[in-house]
């Protein structure tokens, strides 16, 4: 059995491989349609620059090359995981998102436990509850927060918990100037953390409780709950091995596109709590053309994908044995 | 409290007058500066590089001038005054200038200062790199050093605006022993940088903030006041006012407050405006008529948009009126050295400006059609922000009262510039520029013919081409009586608006918010981009 799940594994990965080279190959050009390079930013912001200056940053980031010459050496730097270097930042693309990844790892991870946790809670507690009040809230809760633009859940949580009652720092990922070690870094890491992961969890979290809720409303109907109630099994054991089990399937599927969604999502809530990470990256490189390390994002975030949905399908084989093991050849 | 500023005055006149007089900084606060402290700004966009020598984007400016000092700095009238050259000479002819170095001066690495950072970062660096480099360099074709500490300039001809452009801000002193011999832009130390100045490069944690901590050796006794300067990238507009709102911030630099925002800030028991400290700067907001396709091939029809729009109105209800209405390319800034002019200048401000405008049009040729509309342009706002897109829906509906119809392209900041700047694909833009402490170092770039370069942004984008405006521009390069030179600054503004090729719209404030805590924040002509060796925290 886990021979067969390693090679399963295995196989999805390697299937990924064409993918996310498709998505490379995309990806090159379909930035290069958006009129206006890293050059001309550059020079705009500098407020003005001579010709020689722009033919100079032209030549230094290969610019003044042949698209295809370009496109041919991105591809030799890929294939040996050479992301290229921003000339923006003068920094090898691969050490600025390594810097940066930790703390969208931080925040995804956060919001990825508030939202799957307290999302399936909800959205069981409400099935269970169905026709009460209990879960009349839970549903509303559910459609507002699903249906609330983050940028502006993250401003009213700034408004509230930090301008009003101050609880919390408006922004930043540490207490700049403030030099802590040890415990008290980690202490203060999380307390700038509450607000972001909060804001970034909202959504995914009301749309577990949905998910969900349906899901065990569903399940609950089926005939086998029916048996086991026969049976006379309590409440809880029905619930715990029954239940819960078939009903959080879907939620799965979710969860693996939310890992796949959370770099856009990450994207706002890194700028409006200014936190330091992936997200905040795409962002400006995009607005300042800067080609390599935007490239260098979407690599990654397409190999994030494909692992994920691998992983996803493996965990689907766990909870439910019944689920075979997919491994490229047609059953009979 | 009017007696209270009155002695003020008259007490620091009295010193003024006196040989320690001009020890003093220009403006003198009531309490004893305090020392120590951290001092934290916010600004946007987090620069790319952090030595200006490199770039004269805003954020690397306000960054590279704390680390870097210039030759000479200038007092809130644009007078030059000693910075790391303690006194200067210029011969009749303007063709020599020696200037004598500061003795005693250390790079922050601890090697000593000498003539030859000088001759090297001016010549080498700040000529080459800078982006204004050549203009305000241009005719030093060569620097001696007869010894360590005097630096003499060999000009091609006199260069009177020269003297003007000798700050941190625009000519740098970085240090030889670093870069020479190496590939200035790829050297690591561009983002590590060591200067002279007040402090001194600590860390960028990229994404978050740039740390920079005080000079204790800095050759200004006593100072800089604060222990440490912290600048802090937060990209929502609104997450900034809120930090400068609960005191996490201190200091919010222009732009990076909306001005109605700023306004609310303003009410708060706690919180200023900082005004002032952008005399050196001179902005101006305008807009840029692209004279070389219809309809703005015809100076009727550019007159009659100058005539269309409201300064009041956009300086108030836009703006917030963090500004006032423009008279002409020359901010009134430049009173001082009496470059300024407001008159014989063709003014838009008349009660019957509308029906100016409409006889105007008429006279054009551009007939109202079935919907009243006359021509239809396209309009491109600068792409730098929420109030840029309004002052651009409000042209839209102004210059539609006199038939001419705009469509607004709201683009990203690449695309636009692109498309605008390189490709000349447009009417009418907005923007604003900066026209420094002398018009031929800011000013000439946006009429002078010799600026219309596509591969160039932000030059002469109008293609406005005149050669009378050429002659005085080029005459006012090299004339060294100030008198005759301000002469040729009147008629160019004169002529300039009389063509309008570009609507002259406001002068900017370029204010910052600040905590009130915050002390002597605004000493120099530059603002936040001077040294902020002066600046304390009261606690």
């Amino acid at each position: 059995m886990w021979f067969a799940r390693g090679r399963y594994i295995l196989e999805r990965l390697v299937r990924g491989l064409p993918i996310i080279l498709a998505i490379v190959v995309v990806n090159f050009f379909l930035i290069r349609l958006a009129p206006g390079d890293a050059a001309q930013v550059i020079a705009g912001e500098a407020g003005a620059a001579s010709e020689e200056y722009m033919a100079q940053i032209r030549r230094q980031f290969g610019l003044d090359q042949p698209l295809y010459i370009q496109f041919l050496s991105y591809m030799k730097n890929i294939v040996t995981f050479d992301l290229g270097f921003s000339f923006r930042h003068g920094r090898e693309v691969s050490s600025l998102i390594f810097d940066r990844l930790g703390a969208t790892a931080i925040l995804m991870g956060a919001a990825m436990v508030i939202s799957v946790t307290l999302g399936t809670l909800l959205g069981a507690i409400a099935a269970m509850r169905d026709r009460t009040i209990v879960s009349h809230v839970i549903v509303i809760f559910a459609v507002v927060s699903y249906a609330t633009p983050l940028f502006w859940v993250g401003l009213m949580l700034i408004i509230v918990f930090s301008i009003q009652l101050g609880w919390f720092p408006t922004s930043g990922i540490i207490t700049v100037g403030a030099d802590y070690t040890g415990l008290r870094a980690v202490v203060d890491v999380l307390h700038h953390l509450v607000l972001p992961a909060v804001a970034l969890s909202c959504f995914y979290m009301a749309l577990y409780a949905r998910l969900m809720r349906s899901s065990m409303l569903e399940t609950l109907g089926q005939d086998y709950i029916r048996t086991a109630r026969a049976k006379g099994l309590s409440d809880r054991t029905i619930m715990a091995t029954h239940a819960l089990r078939n009903a959080v399937l879907p939620v799965l599927t979710m969860a693996g596109v939310q890992v796949s969604g959370m770099l856009g999502g990450s994207v706002i809530v890194e700028s409006v709590f200014g936190w330091p990470g992936l997200g905040l990256l795409a962002f400006e490189s995009l607005f300042a053309r800067d080609i390599n390390l935007l490239l260098g994002i979407f690599f990654l975030s397409s190999i994030l994908v494909v692992v994920t949905n691998a992983v996803v399908d493996v965990i689907y084989t766990i909870i439910d044995p019944r689920i075979a093991l997919n491994t490229g050849r047609t059953h009979g | 409290m009017d007696h209270l500023v009155t002695s003020r005055r008259l007490f620091n006149g009295l010193l003024l007058g006196t040989a320690f007089g001009a020890l003093l900084p220009a403006s003198q606060s009531l309490a004893n500066p305090q020392s120590g402290g951290t001092l934290t700004i916010t600004t946007t966009p987090e620069p790319a590089i952090i030595t200006n020598a490199l770039s004269s984007a805003p954020t690397t400016a306000e960054l590279a001038t704390k680390i870097f000092d210039g030759l000479l700095e200038y007092d809130l009238e644009l007078k030059p005054k000693p910075s790391l050259a303690e006194s200067w000479t210029i011969s009749p002819d303007g063709k020599i200038i020696t200037f004598k170095l500061r003795q005693g001066v250390t790079w922050h690495d601890g090697k000593p200062f000498t003539s030859a950072d000088v001759q090297f970062a001016l010549m080498e660096v700040v000529k080459k790199f800078h982006p204004r480099g050549q203009g305000n360099l241009g005719p030093v074709q060569s620097i001696d050093t007869p010894d360590a500490h005097t630096a003499v300039f060999n000009l091609a001809h006199p260069y009177p605006p020269l003297m003007m452009g000798l700050s941190s801000l625009e000519s740098p002193i970085v240090p030889r022993h670093i870069y020479e011999g190496t590939d200035f832009r790829n050297n690591p130390a561009v983002n590590a940088p060591i200067g002279t100045g007040p402090f001194k490069f600590a860390r960028w944690e990229k994404g978050n903030f740039i740390q920079l901590d005080k000079n204790e050796n800095y050759w200004r006794p006593g100072r800089p006041y604060l222990d440490r300067l912290i600048i802090r990238f937060i990209a929502d507009s609104a997450t900034r006012a809120a930090g400068v709102e609960r005191g996490e911030i201190d200091v919010a630099t222009f732009g990076t407050i909306n001005p109605v925002e700023m306004r609310r800030l303003e009410t708060l028991p706690h919180i200023a405006i900082a005004k002032g400290g952008y005399e050196a700067i001179a902005p101006v907001m305008m807009l840029e008529l692209n004279v070389q396709k219809p309809p703005f091939d015809d100076k009727r029809v550019r007159l009659a948009v100058a005539y269309a729009l409201d300064r009041n109105f956009i300086t108030r209800a836009i703006w917030h009126g963090f500004g006032k209405p423009a008279v002409g390319p020359i901010s009134s800034f430049m009173k001082g050295n009496g470059a300024f002019t407001d008159q014989n200048i063709l003014r838009f401000d008349v009660r019957d400006r509308l029906e100016i405008a409409n006889r105007l049009l008429d006279e054009a040729g551009l007939k109202r059609g079935a919907n009243g509309m006359r021509v239809k342009i396209f309009h491109d706002p600068a792409p730098f922000g929420e109030d840029w897109r309004r002052m651009g829906e409000y042209i839209k509906q102004a210059l539609a009262r006199v038939g001419i119809e705009v469509e607004l392209r709201n683009r990203d900041y690449p695309s636009f510039v692109r498309l605008v700047h390189n490709e000349y694909d447009f009417n009418m833009t907005s923007t604003w520029s900066i026209g420094m402490a002398d018009p031929t170092l800011g000013v000439q770039r946006q009429t002078w013919s010799k600026t219309i370069n596509r591969a160039v942004p932000f030059g002469n984008v109008s293609q406005y081409s005149n050669p009378e405006v050429d002659k005085l521009w080029e005459a006012a390069q090299t004339e060294i009586d100030p008198a005759k030179r301000n002469q040729i600054f009147h008629k160019l503004q004169e002529l300039l608006v009389a063509d309008s090729p570009i609507i002259w719209l406001m002068e900017m404030d370029l204010v910052a918010v600040q905590n009130k805590r915050v002390k002597d924040l605004i000493t120099s002509p530059l603002g936040l981009r001077g040294g902020l060796y002066e600046t304390w925290i009261q606690r």
